[in-house]
């Protein structure tokens, strides 16, 4: 018997030594709702890049004051902010402050799910996603970082440029919150004293789903009942009626169309190019260089990733060519050796702060990639502020432009000088990180994290430090990893400044940072 | 992918046997008995489960895990034991430019009951129950698979035993555990599983194993021997999807077949060598393993007065 009963005290230890207890684990950015900062009341003037004058967008007026039609909605509005249920007032603090942030998330969770290259088939081929069936095995998109940087920039200019038009019509109608027409309409949310027409948590929902139905076809379900659900948490949370969620959302439809055009007929659709087509990018880069990229996985890959990115149509750079940079060393220089030793070096010697580094900032297949991982330092900062959402719009807006225009300033050095990566030249080496089908010089990461870290600088100045530490840390992450000698790091993040100058130069126009 | 579970399962087998070195009734080592064993093993695969759709990848070519582990067992009593083992892992691909890893894995500790031990009928009847824990000893990457030297998370193990042995030698053995996992920490913030996570945590999901094992002390203990049939299910976890990598947390099962010896030979009491070889059958989420492993005990008494063996 006494040994059942140690056997029992040791099972009872051991249970306790167990760490039993599951914690939650965050699925999104929980935040507390929060009264904004700031008003912006001169929003409506501030720079939009699409439209060309926002105040010239037509939408229905809301219901006159004391007609019988605004006294049916203020009425709707009070029975539905009177008694929400439980999972009511989730979705309200869910898509509180107007679900930029909501949207934002559910566009890297797309990005995320689709970031998965095509299998290859049978017979070692590998097939393409196409637009026409993206239904069809391997689905489409295929979201890597290119297609990522370009989801983002659509997003958040459209969300942007329609929170503009939103500030110009709410000012324009100027028609005050509901509480203070009727003290007994419950409100579920911190106050707002922003003009309630149209509603711009609608115009967010309406011109998201559009753009991102456009982006994701397959998620066509999901995203319209999330924009249904986001568009009634506002009549939930006794914030819009019905008149100022229809307002805002036909507000969206206008703007949201003007993004899609362009994104139909930005250069993209010829991205992806044909296997000809890049064996002569390829064989233009040899004759210059002496050097070529190879794609290294088995069965080879016939393309890169994107080889014609670099001819997708910017937003403020004036030319792929104005922010270049010069050749990397020659392969077998005094340079190249210096940087391959360093690799082999490093990969010898990898401390677990390195590796901790290297995936930390890895964000490749199957994540949001380096674009969604500063969209997320973006909000969190914006948040933080607590801004408006036409202000976090634009600071995303700006951020994304840059980040988009970083990214076909990089793919254009990519494939114009069709670096190897270090594996392909340096005998024996192996690498930590999947090594990514597209060449070497310059580093993405880099060039992405340059650009982010100087756009959010300039919006957010006392964290300059913290930017530049996570710019430099996302870069040589991939130095740790094995895929990037440190020229491709260090150039790419000093293009990636470069390029956001531009955007940041547009958004100073505003005279508001 | 997770061939670290064949190895685990292979250890298991293992380590039951090794406790076995002697027929049934003498299970467990006698009241002050000392045993170490160290196993080398081998578990390869070349084909591997993404979800339950079979597949190679010429990107890592053939998948090779190798480990040496010491082991121990002490008799507290001729009714409890304690086992200690603690892998040391190299892992590799054949093609690919993958690095392999290496280091050592998991401290496992486990106590041993010997709860009925009876004659029934034509054989014996034993029923034994486990309890173990297990927790890495080094930051090892967790968040690396099929190359991570193991899952990560710290375990506890509850095992039921039984084994019913005619007085002829033949036996029939089984066991079941659940294997109850906790969280783990990797080095970055964000990933998907099905959906998105926004955090280092991942939550591991706890896996049932059992075996059922037909086996044989032939020649008065100088051998025994047995075949079984093997198998994990992880309760819960999901699906690598088409080119995506292996994750912790991925619903990982399999079924496989071992066979075991166990060699005593009589010119040198206390010493013993051992080999396994198994191959998985059907799987989801891991490799499809052909596994072997060979070892060498020697256990002596350290205290009390009996120094021979326990029968």
């Amino acid at each position: 018997m006494k040994y059942l009963i140690k056997y029992k005290i040791a099972l009872f230890l051991i249970l306790l030594a167990f760490n039993a207890c599951k914690e939650d684990i965050p699925t999104s950015f929980d935040y507390e709702p929060y009264a904004y900062a700031k008003n912006d009341e001169t929003g409506g003037t501030w720079h939009s890049v699409l439209i060309a004058d926002v105040s010239k967008l037509n939408i229905p007026d809301p219901p006159a004051a004391g007609s019988s039609a605004e006294l049916a909605d203020l009425n709707e509005l009070k029975s539905a902010a009177a008694n929400p249920t439980a999972d009511q007032l989730k979705a309200i603090r869910f898509w509180a402050n107007d679900g930029i942030t909501r949207w934002n998330e559910l566009a890297r969770e797309l990005i995320s799910k689709y970031n998965l290259p095509p299998s290859p088939n049978p017979d070692g081929t590998y097939s393409v996603p196409s637009s026409a069936t993206p239904d069809k095995y391997p689905y489409f998109p295929f979201s890597h970082p290119t297609y990522a940087c370009r989801a983002l920039a659509y997003l958040s200019g459209a969300q942007y440029d329609a929170m503009i038009a939103a500030w110009s019509q709410k000012y324009k109608y100027n028609v005050a919150s509901h509480q203070s027409a009727d003290a007994s309409i419950k409100l579920n949310l911190p106050i707002s004293n922003l003009p309630t027409y149209p509603s711009e948590g609608a115009v967010i929902a309406s011109v998201s789903k559009i753009m991102l139905t456009a982006l994701f076809p397959l998620e066509k379900a999901r995203i319209e009942a999330l924009a249904a659900e986001h568009e009634t948490s506002l009549l939930w949370a006794g914030r819009n009626t019905r008149s100022d969620i229809k307002g805002g959302d036909s507000l969206g439809v206008i703007v949201a169309n003007e993004f899609k055009k362009r994104m139909g007929s930005d250069g993209m659709k010829n991205a992806q190019t044909s296997k000809a087509v890049s064996d002569s990018i390829k064989d233009a880069a040899f004759k210059r260089f002496g050097w070529s990229w190879k794609n290294l996985e088995t069965p080879e890959r016939p393309v890169g990733i994107t080889p014609l990115f670099g001819k997708v149509k910017p937003w403020f750079i004036p030319s792929v060519e104005a922010v270049r940079p010069g050749p990397p060393p020659a392969i077998g220089s005094d340079e190249f050796n210096k940087a391959a030793d360093e690799l082999k070096n490093i990969a010898d010697n990898l401390t677990e702060e390195q590796r901790r580094i290297a995936y930390f900032y890895g964000d490749g297949i199957g994540t949001y990639s380096p674009p969604g991982h500063w969209n997320r330092i973006a909000l969190e900062q914006a948040i933080s502020a607590k801004m408006n959402p036409l202000r976090l719009a634009r600071v995303l807006a700006y951020m994304n432009y840059a980040v988009m225009d970083a990214g076909i300033s990089c793919w254009d050095t990519k494939y114009y000088y069709h670096y190897p990566r270090p594996s392909q030249v340096i005998p024996g080496f192996k690498t930590l990180l999947g090594i990514p089908n597209f060449p070497s010089y310059t580093s993405g990461h880099s060039t992405f994290s340059g650009a982010a870290a100087a756009v959010l600088t300039h919006f957010f100045s006392g964290s300059k430090a913290e930017f530049d530490r996570i710019a430099e840390e996302a870069s040589l992450s991939r130095l740790y990893g094995g895929i990037h000698y440190r020229f491709d790091s260090e150039t790419g993040l000093a293009v990636g400044k470069n390029v956001a100058a531009y955007s940041v130069g547009v958004a100073a126009l505003d005279g508001v940072d | 992918m997770k061939s670290f579970f064949q190895l685990l399962m292979l250890l298991i087998a293992a380590f039951g046997s090794l406790k076995a070195q002697t027929p049934a009734d003498n299970i467990m080592m006698d009241k002050g008995r000392f045993c170490g064993a160290l196993i080398y093993s081998n578990d390869h695969w070349d084909h591997y489960w993404e979800g339950t759709l079979k597949r190679t990848n010429g990107n890592l070519g053939t998948v090779t895990r190798q480990s040496v582990t010491p082991m121990f067992s002490l008799g507290l009593t001729r009714k409890i034991n304690l086992l200690a083992s603690l892998p040391y892992i190299w892992t590799q691909p054949s093609d690919g430019y993958f690095l392999g890893d290496k280091g050592i894995q998991d401290l496992g500790i486990g106590i041993k009951a010997l709860l009925v031990n009876k004659h029934m009928g034509p054989g014996r009847l034993d029923l034994l129950a486990y309890a173990g824990y297990s927790t890495p000893l080094t930051n090892y990457n967790k968040d690396y698979l099929p190359f991570g030297l193991g899952l990560g998370a710290k375990e506890g193990v509850l095992r039921g035993i039984f084994q019913y042995q005619l007085d002829n030698g033949i036996y029939l053995s089984g066991a079941s555990s659940y294997h109850l996992r906790g969280n783990i920490k990797i080095d970055r913030d964000y990933y998907y599983t099905d959906h998105p996570i926004y955090s280092n945590i991942v939550d591991m999901p706890d896996a049932i194993m059992y075996s059922l094992r037909l086996g044989a002390w032939i020649k008065k203990d100088l051998l025994n021997v047995n075949v079984s049939y093997d198998g994990m299910n992880t309760q819960g976890g999901f699906d690598i999807r088409r080119q995506d990598g292996p994750f912790p947390s991925n619903r990982m099962n399999n079924t496989m077949v071992n066979g075991f010896a166990h060699f005593y030979p009589r010119f040198a009491p206390g010493l013993s060598i051992f080999a396994s070889y198994g191959r998985v059958l059907s799987g989801r989420n891991v490799g499809q393993s052909t596994a072997y492993a060979v070892g060498l005990a020697y256990q002596f008494g350290v205290w009390g007065a009996r120094t021979e063996m326990a029968q």
